[in-house]
């Protein structure tokens, strides 16, 4: 060994070492959260995101109804904690809101998730994995969920959000129309034929003008007609898309029909309101809201009118397409097993979810709860209708959820505009879906 | 072990010292400064902007795009800071051999990726302060082209981007978004400029550290020939020596002999002259004068003895026999750490010089043989008379000999036994083991006995 000449930097090297190795540690500590393990608060504190007024863009008058019992219950058996939340937040605004709170670090325990900004959230992490709680909590059971509105909570396998409230998309039927045209109102299980049939009955003119003033439909859009069909033209994660397929060309050519059933003429939601358009697709949050007693005289009041099912393209089912509110548990939080309990407070029971029927337009994706028949009473009672659970049952049973990577709005843009230039041009349908199969993907590509 | 260490080029307190060879140590620290500054600039800029998406509203679009949530924004200050003060800290500690070397720059380089992560990728320079530190060591070539292209690929991973999807990074230009474009151009172009000059004072660092190192090398070469020059004068300088011995002994022989034989020679030609010419005018005073003259001679013997008494080397010289043995031994144990048992009889004041001479030879190398060749621990000697026979035991507890070849040592002791007409047996089996038996002769001889068979 080389005998070194004793030096100022050959000062004992282990307490710089172990300095170094105390501060590589609170560094992790600090990265990996121990600030927020740390409460200096003796009484524990849950926070909840949620937005003011209802999911369905409808108001009503209970913006935090539900909300304030299911707290009320939950205090009532765990008084030592304190859950609030901040009113007044828009729904408009709500995500902005949530996201501001994320960077800061003091987004709540648990929030509410709307169907669109469910990928986002999803991606960046923001949301904790439910699985293992849900295993070890037997007291819940995910088999009581409908299925699909339980798979909009899920992403790559991972349950990462408990549905809350949720509507499928349905047909609005003007049953005045089809009366005076004498024809029955559809089966639950009919399909594009019969849609397509009487459309082409009812659109005629009524007055003496001459001038067509009577339609077959408004506002079915090829995301109605690809579901229909049994489309699936994304993957999971949104890199790429199948338009070539032979559905997604049935389905165009059943939006061409449907067109020109239309003689032509551009139909939008008014006329339908007006009462000259024999069926539009509407969320049933819609119908619940304006078969109420104080909405019904708004809107849809000058003839009679029910909601049915999806009719069915040749490749597909009489399927509707699902929007859900979830519920969420922040990734971050420090207080898992109680914002556990609220969240399944919230999702998972009876009572509460029940008061959805009551304060909401939407509906419990408990099927034991949607499906029940004091349910079905409240709807007619408050709708004034002969309501029938049935179809509802139809509806969510076939009911798909769209999919929510993170910019599939903006994917969905791109398909809206390939689906007009198809429908616009003469040209070859199979080679345009070529086409545009490639500029669907590349724009995928592009944006990855 | 030894050719694992390593030591840092450092200049030698009280060398004068000139101002060249502290230059890589305070361009380092510089350089050092200027990554804090550079890694703090990122950070103050990025929770800026992390600040200003919040204020903005525009926070649901960062998020959007960026994919990921961003590190809290005092957070973000806070472990970069930590993370740079245990970097600096790492850097700062020198190594010995080449192990804790490279656990090291990988420890840095850790941290140096941790920061640069957390700093979204945005600057990788860091990486050129490994390599400065691993320089500052006295490394062959060899070796430390290794090192360099093992900090150079670990230089081309961080800036790869496999690492920045890894750690679900946010990149700098996508979290810099925030600003103008305009705004956003200068603010990467400052973090470029920064960068540059990183990478230039690691530059100037390598060119001067180069200069200085070579600066040694001529230092060392110059020191070595002075070395040489001493080395040489000091060989002369013992040569000299031993011829001015030489002389002073020469001088010291002529002198001794002068005086003593050649007073007693002369003293007795003188007399014996005297004699032959008294001899027949007076027998009796003849007589008488050659009694006298036998005197003298007897005294030039006594003289003689006393010379040669004087000629005598080392302790002998001085000291009584058990008295020298018993300072052998003593020195022997003293010096080289063995263990010698010695018993020695009481009456052996009797001895002869040349029977001395013989008894402190045989036991001096038999002492020296067990230490050099027998590596042994511990010695017993045992000296013991019966009648005219003086017996000696030496053994050692020392690796002994399957074949003992008779050097010059053993060689000299049988020559020195066999004029006194002894005996000598040995063997290497277990230890080694030396018997030598010599007969003395019974202390009625005075005088001139001794010197007769010397």
């Amino acid at each position: 060994m080389i005998i070194k000449q004793k030096n100022a930097a050959d000062a004992p090297r282990s307490p710089r070492f172990w300095a170094a190795a105390v501060l590589l540690l609170l560094a992790a500590l600090l990265l990996g959260g121990v600030d927020r393990r740390l409460s200096f608060h003796k009484n524990k504190k849950l926070t909840v995101g949620v937005f003011a007024g209802s999911y369905w863009e409808i108001e009503n008058g209970y913006p935090y109804r539900i909300l304030d019992d299911a707290i009320a219950r939950f205090r009532e058996e765990n008084p030592e904690i304190e859950v609030v939340y901040t009113s007044g937040i828009l729904k408009s605004d709500y995500s902005e809101w949530l996201s501001e709170q994320i960077m800061q670090g003091s987004a709540p325990d648990l929030f509410f998730v709307p169907g669109n900004d469910f990928g986002t959230f999803s991606q960046i992490g923001a949301l904790r994995p439910l699985d293992d709680l849900i295993r070890e909590d037997p007291d819940f059971d995910p088999e009581a969920f409908y299925p699909s509105a339980l798979a909009f909570g899920q992403e790559e396998g991972r349950q990462l959000a408990i549905p809350y409230e949720c509507a499928p998309n349905m047909m609005f039927v003007n049953k005045t129309i089809l009366d005076r045209e004498g024809i029955a109102l559809p089966d639950p299980d009919w399909t594009w034929e019969d849609f397509l049939s009487i459309c082409r009955q009812v659109t005629h003119s009524t007055d003496e003008t001459g001038v067509v003033n009577q339609f077959g439909v408004s506002g079915y859009t090829w995301v109605d007609a690809f579901n229909a069909n049994g489309v699936t033209l994304f993957n999971e994660a949104g890199t790429s898309c199948d338009f070539t397929v032979p559905p997604v060309g049935e389905a165009i050519s059943f939006l061409e029909n449907l067109q020109n059933a239309n003689s032509g003429y551009n139909v939008s939601d008014r006329d339908f309101s007006g009462g000259n358009v024999a069926f539009q697709p509407m969320m049933f949050s819609r119908y619940r809201a304006y078969k109420s007693r104080e909405l019904s005289l708004k809107q849809y009041s000058g003839f009679e009118w029910d909601c049915i099912t999806m009719p069915a393209g040749p490749s597909g089912d009489n399927v509707s397409r699902l929007d859900t509110l979830c519920v969420a548990m922040n990734s971050r939080t420090s207080q898992e097993k109680e914002a556990w309990e609220l969240l399944k407070l919230l999702t998972y029971d009876k009572e509460i979810q029940k008061e959805i029927f009551d304060y909401s337009e939407g509906i419990s994706p408990l099927s034991g709860v949607t499906e029940s028949e004091e349910t079905a009473d409240m709807i007619r009672r408050r709708t004034g209708t002969e309501f029938n659970t049935d179809t509802l049952r139809r509806a969510m049973g076939k009911s798909v959820i769209a999919p929510r990577f993170s910019g599939y709005e903006e994917a969905k843009e791109e398909v809206s505009l390939a689906v007009r230039s198809i429908l616009e041009s003469n040209a070859n349908l199979q080679m345009e879906q070529i086409l545009w199969n490639r500029t669907i993907n590349s724009y995928l590509k592009a944006r990855k | 072990m030894a050719d694992w260490s390593l030591e840092l080029y450092r200049e030698k307190e009280g060398e004068d010292v000139n101002s060249i060879s502290q230059m890589p140590e305070i361009i380092l620290n510089e350089m050092k400064l200027l990554n804090l500054v550079i890694f703090l600039f990122i950070t103050v800029i990025t929770v800026h902007a992390q600040r200003g998406y919040i204020h903005d509203g525009s926070a649901l679009r960062f998020l959007v795009e960026s994919g990921t949530i961003p590190i809290l924004f005092w957070k973000l200050p806070a472990t970069v800071v930590m993370l740079c003060a245990a970097f600096m800290l790492l850097l700062s500690i020198p190594c010995n051999n080449h192990p804790e070397l490279v656990i090291k720059l990988l420890a840095e380089y850790g941290i140096a990726l941790w920061i640069s992560a957390l700093t979204g990728f945005g600057y990788t320079g860091a990486v050129l302060l490994l390599l400065a530190d691993a320089m500052r060591y006295r490394i062959d070539w060899k070796k430390r082209i290794w090192y360099i292209a093992l900090i150079c690929i670990l230089y081309l991973v961080m800036n790869g981007n496999i690492l920045q999807d890894f750690f679900h990074t946010i990149p700098l230009s996508q979290m810099w978004m925030y600003y103008r474009q305009d705004a956003r151009n200068s603010l990467l172009g400052i973090l470029n400029m920064l960068g540059l000059i990183n990478t230039l004072v690691f530059i100037l660092y390598m060119v001067v550290l180069t200069i200085t190192q070579t600066s040694e090398k001529e230092r060392i070469l110059r020191l070595n020939s002075q070395l040489q020059a001493a080395n040489r004068k000091l060989e002369e300088y013992a040569e000299e020596q031993v011829r001015m011995t030489e002389t002073r002994e020469r001088n010291r022989l002529a002198r001794e002999i002068h005086d003593t034989l050649g007073h007693s020679l002369t003293g007795i030609i003188t007399g014996i002259e005297a004699c032959i010419m008294l001899m027949d005018i007076a027998p009796e005073a003849t007589k008488e004068q050659l009694r006298a003259i036998a005197e003298v001679a007897r005294g030039g013997i006594t003289d003689v003895r006393h010379s040669v008494n004087a000629l005598r080397p080392d302790a002998l010289e001085n000291l009584e026999l058990h008295r020298a043995l018993e300072k052998l031994v003593e020195e022997s144990e003293r010096s080289t750490g063995v263990k010698v048992d010695f018993t020695f009889p009481e009456d052996l004041q009797m001895l002869d010089q040349d029977e001395e001479d013989v008894l402190y030879r045989i036991v001096q190398e038999s002492i020296t043989n067990a230490i050099r060749h027998g590596h042994a621990s511990q010695i017993r000697i045992e000296i013991t008379r019966s009648g005219n026979d003086l017996k000696i035991h030496i053994e050692d507890n020392g690796v002994g000999c399957d074949e003992i070849h008779s050097g010059f040592g053993l060689h000299h002791m049988q020559e020195r036994i066999d004029m006194l007409k002894g005996s000598l047996s040995y063997s290497g089996s277990n230890g080694f083991v030396i018997d030598a038996v010599v007969p003395i002769r019974v202390a009625s001889e005075e005088e001139d006995g001794g010197n007769e068979r010397r």
